[in-house]
């Protein structure tokens, strides 16, 4: 069949048109477009079905793994697709390693490099058993994030925007470092021994928990492949995200431990991010696992377990969401 | 147009624009009443409180905005009117060794004019449904003017206030305290400068071919502020 592919402005990016066998898939599609334009590999590639002009719909993405009969109403023969360039794209796991890997770094800085100096703090520094404490599970942290990027994850998306590099690692790197400064500071105040415990307690259980949801949901993907699953078992049952959920309080057992503003500061940023996502995952789960259609229906849960959380999704499952 | 609320809400951002107009007419009498009378170091204490009481009126658009009052973005107006109360509250009235500056002159007759071509312009606008033409031309004209001298003015204020801030340790919270936190109000003067220069170059030169070669569409709308966060600084204006 004949392939258009033309830019959403309407110019055709590739002059002519290519020439696919019939039963080509859309990675096929994507392969010969790298290979007429040497400059747009297949993840930079977004393909997309022609919208009627004015029309609000959002446009139907070409997916890697359909065949390119599947796009086609009727006109077997013929096909048209629009392009866009996504710009340059990062794989997932090299973006992650990139994130993670200041905070890493820069935390064990702080703790064991005499930093505070440059900032007019001379002297001995008295360390207290919960930073030495901080340090570990903060490092045992960010090397288990590593460690679950390389061996454990499996994404849906293979790539990222480049620019998400850059824009990942300031908000990393630059919290990394801003609470690490208070942690390791010279004028840090400890909270009680009790304290301390309760709040390093809660941080281990939830990071044991977080990595047993991080493996369940693996589980739910074959190798290599994208893809939607209900997610079941363990804390899944109760809460859609899950593994978000132990994130948030595991962070929040860190700060009870070392109690710094910086600290909540961060777990207030990275719990309502994490709560947007797993909005967003709960409300695609529910519209992928309606019921109908032999699909299995999608059961009602709290999509992660914060108040907040829990008020919303009793209002959207009241208007049936 | 039609309908009470509508009639009710032209009659208050009327109400509301020419009253401010008139605030900021009384502050531009006071000071150069007190550069003619006694000098530049006395414009702040002749002018303090209606100025005061004027810029943070403008909080008030903020409100009009959030409850729809008014079409500008409050992503426009919310910047600049921080950054007004910012110099205003933050520095002028916070640290009483810049009031004599000769800065403070040149900032509050830069604002002065400013706000009354803008604020009789809405008034106008409000009042009687359109503004003339040449009060829009001036609005725009002046801000070539005005702009780098209120910008000039402010940041040379900031500037001034910073060996101030340090030394008396204003807003700052020490270290060590339960919830090991520490701020430094210097380090917002730093941040302020940054942010200040780089916005300034964008919004002179987009804003003004903007308007200098407007797209024959867009003219023929009502006027409605401006929507383009380009032009953001010249909307507030």
């Amino acid at each position: 069949m004949k392939v258009t592919v033309a830019s959403r402005s309407g110019k055709e990016i590739i002059k002519g048109g290519l020439e696919l066998a019939d039963s080509a898939t859309v990675a096929d599609l994507q392969e010969a477009i790298h290979k007429r334009t040497k400059k747009y590999y297949p993840s930079r590639q977004r393909l997309t079905l022609p919208l009627q002009p004015g029309s609000k719909e959002k446009p139907i993405i070409l997916h890697y793994k359909k065949s390119l009969n599947d796009y086609t109403d009727g006109n077997a023969s013929n096909l048209t697709v629009v392009f866009k360039d996504l710009g340059p794209q990062v794989s997932y796991p090299i973006l992650f390693f990139w994130e993670y890997l200041g905070p890493l770094i820069i935390y064990p800085i702080f703790y064991f490099l005499p930093v505070y100096q440059f900032f007019g703090y001379k002297g001995e520094r008295v360390i207290y058993p919960v930073q030495t404490y901080a340090l570990y599970a903060w490092c045992f942290h960010y090397f288990k994030r590593i460690m679950e990027t390389f061996f454990v994850h499996r994404f849906s998306h293979a790539t990222s925007p480049l620019s998400n590099v850059f824009r990942n690692c300031a908000y990393y790197w630059t919290f990394g470092a801003y609470i690490a400064y208070y942690v390791n500071h010279p004028l840090y105040m400890p909270v009680s021994d009790l304290q301390m415990k309760i709040g390093f307690g809660l941080a281990v259980v939830c990071q044991i928990a977080n990595f047993y949801c991080h493996i369940l949901l693996r589980n739910l993907r074959g190798s290599g492949s994208g893809g939607y699953q209900i997610p079941r078992g363990f804390l899944f049952n109760i809460v859609t995200c899950a593994n978000y959920t132990t994130e948030i309080y595991q962070w929040l057992g860190f700060n009870i431990a070392t109690q710094t503003v910086a600290g909540y500061v961060f777990l207030m940023v990275a719990a309502s991010i994490m709560t947007n996502w797993a909005l967003a995952k709960h409300r695609r789960l529910k519209r992928l696992f309606d019921g109908k259609e032999g699909r299995p229906k999608y059961p009602r849960r709290w999509f992660s377990f914060e108040l907040y959380a829990f008020v919303t999704d009793h209002c959207s499952s009241l208007l049936s969401v | 147009m039609a309908g009470s609320s509508s009639v009710m809400r032209r009659v208050y951002l009327a109400l509301y624009n020419w009253a401010v107009f008139a605030g900021w007419l009384q502050v531009l009498c006071l000071a150069v009443k007190a550069i003619k009378e006694s000098g530049y170091e006395h414009v702040y204490d002749a002018v303090k409180k209606p100025l005061l009481l004027a810029q943070s009126a403008a909080v008030l658009e903020i409100l009009h905005g959030l409850v729809g009052l008014v079409r500008s973005p409050i992503t426009a107006t919310l910047p600049q009117i921080a950054s007004r109360l910012y110099v205003t509250w933050g520095i002028l009235w916070s640290f009483p060794a810049v009031q004599t500056h000769l800065l403070v002159s040149s900032l509050v007759i830069s604002w002065c004019i400013t706000e009354i071509i803008r604020y009789s312009f809405f008034g106008t606008k409000e009042a009687v449904g359109s503004a003339p033409s040449w009060l829009l031309w001036l609005r725009y004209s002046a801000f070539l003017l005005l702009y780098p001298t209120g910008i000039v003015s402010e940041l040379g204020l900031v500037y001034t206030a910073m060996p101030f801030m340090k030394e008396s340790g204003k807003y700052c919270i020490r270290m060590p305290n339960i919830w090991n936190f520490s701020f430094d109000y210097f380090y917002i003067a730093v941040i302020a400068l940054g942010i200040y220069a780089f916005p300034t170059y964008t919004a002179i030169c987009l804003g003004r071919g903007r308007r200098l070669c407007p797209n024959p569409k867009r003219t023929r709308e009502i006027p409605k502020k401006i929507h383009s966060p380009s032009a953001a600084a010249l909307a507030a204006f």
